[in-house]
């Protein structure tokens, strides 16, 4: 736990900072200090504050998809390479020669693993400052007490203002499993408890469904659909939500509503960039293409690479009196080179 | 007699693919210490990085899957990291991979990006799995 700590201490210091901050800003524009709705609104706010900070990234990535449909065919020339070829090896080896392929085309698909990484450690400092502040998880705290000495940037008054705000009744470190379990550190009634985490555990895993539900429907090519890897993503659509509906029940009313946000903003982004930034290939794409369409727009992305191949072939009727007698002299070659 | 296997092999392989796969190095044993181009590592040594290697496998088995393919180098960061910690030790390992994860985002554009080679040795047998995973023999082109 204590190297664990000197891991996260950048991490929690900054997400108690965030909410010190927006929860004196609020309080000075008039909202009550020791308010549940208050401290709900700063959660709101930081999430807002790390989305924002990752706009930028999400931005380039997207920037870095567009080449895709310029390198589509050199991508199924690979495929053709390893057609068939499914053992673990083969596989490694196309996924390396692929990422040689978007290194060169200076194109990206995949997301990246720092902005992924990035958020679990703010998600894990808010709720183990929930958890330690007050109610009823109290994991490995041993005997600090918080509300006198403070939690990182967050001083004694606050943590005592945050430990002990609510919202609907409801405190903000309860959780669904203290209140099955009759925690006595439980600060709302066990009924209004289990129905508001169940709402927002619902709210939560919804949320998380829908986005992955909309992704895959919508924004893979044809040619994903079919493969290896929409097979897991099917499986990771159900199992998912189930991961979340079981570590949901462990979750503090303050880290639900961070989560619950969070999944929000994520579909919204996603929304916005299936509608704009279709995969090539995929239904959003068609009907991006419809709308174009209907404004009198030209078509982009793999219907406009269909139709340049199309303007880009020889048409016969032009050509026929130069092009007759070429094919004649390559037949005649051929048949030298045959005997 | 036993086939050792150095991770330098693999690197060899990257640049003149015609070279077999990894048994360059048959002697009976390989020269230790500093001076030496090979060295074998025995547990004791080995030992520090075991709890790393072991938090990196159940990552990969666990919650690698949640979010699917999502890193932009090859190998990825977790097979980067498995390597690296098993190949390089503890420290060195971890420095490398904490590196790799900073370097994972939209602004470096991914690609291909190897372990850096270490002087150890394996005899065959105990070679790490995840040594011959993230570099498998490349096929021609057809063409």
């Amino acid at each position: 736990m204590a190297f664990l700590d000197t891991i996260m201490w950048p991490f929690s210091w900054a997400v108690s900072f965030i909410l010190s901050m927006w929860h004196s800003l609020l309080s000075l524009m008039g909202l009550p200090e020791g308010s549940g709705w208050n401290w709900a609104i700063s959660i709101l706010l930081l999430v807002l504050v790390i989305r924002i900070i990752l706009i930028p990234l999400f931005v380039r990535q997207i920037k870095s998809q567009r080449g895709m449909q310029i390198i589509q065919p050199e991508i199924q020339k690979l495929q053709a390479k390893y057609k068939g070829k499914k053992d673990p090896v083969s596989r490694q080896a196309m996924a390396q020669e692929q990422q040689a392929l978007f290194k060169k085309h200076k194109v990206n698909p995949f997301m990246t693993c720092l902005p992924i990484l990035a958020q679990m450690p703010i998600f894990l400092a808010l709720f183990w400052c929930l958890n330690r502040i007050g109610g009823s998880g109290q994991i490995g705290t041993g005997d600090t007490d918080y509300q006198s000495e403070g939690y990182f940037a967050l001083s004694g008054e606050e943590v005592t203002s945050f430990a002990n705000s609510r919202i609907f009744g409801v405190g903000m470190p309860d959780t669904f499993l203290g209140a099955t379990q009759g925690d006595p550190a439980l600060m709302g009634s066990t009924v209004t408890v289990i129905a508001l985490t169940s709402v927002m555990i619902i709210l939560m895993v919804g949320t998380q469904f829908f986005t992955q539900k909309q992704l895959m429907q919508k924004n893979m090519s044809e040619a994903a659909l079919k493969g290896q890897f929409a097979q897991t993503q099917k499986i990771m659509l159900y199992a998912l939500p189930l991961v979340f509906v079981f570590g949901g029940v462990y979750f503090p009313v303050g880290v639900l509503i961070y989560w619950t946000a969070t999944n929000f903003w994520t579909m919204g982004q996603q929304w916005w960039v299936i509608r704009n930034n279709p995969t090539p290939g995929s239904m959003a794409e068609k009907e991006l293409n419809l709308r174009r369409a209907a404004k009198g727009l030209p078509p982009v992305g793999e219907e406009a690479r269909k139709a340049r191949e199309e303007a880009a072939k020889p048409k016969s009727e032009h050509k026929g009196h130069t092009a007759q007698p070429k094919k004649k002299k390559k037949k005649k070659k051929k048949k030298k080179g045959q005997r | 007699m036993t086939v050792w296997i150095r991770h330098r092999d693999f690197y060899h392989l990257d640049t003149h693919p015609e070279a077999s796969q990894g048994h360059s190095s048959v002697s009976p044993e390989p020269s230790r210490g500093p001076s030496g181009q090979t060295q074998y590592w025995r547990w004791w040594r080995r030992a520090a990085s075991y709890p790393l290697v072991l938090f990196i496998r159940v990552w990969r088995k666990l919650i690698s899957p949640l979010y699917g393919n999502v890193c932009s180098f090859y190998p990825s960061c977790s097979a980067y990291g498995l390597e690296s910690v098993t190949v390089h030790g503890l420290f060195r390992g971890s420095a490398l991979t904490a590196w790799r994860i900073l370097r994972c985002n939209p602004f470096t554009g991914g690609g291909v990006d190897h372990v850096p080679p270490s002087d150890r040795a394996w005899p065959e047998e105990e070679l790490p799995a995840i040594v011959r995973l993230n570099h498998p023999p490349i096929p021609r082109d057809e063409d």
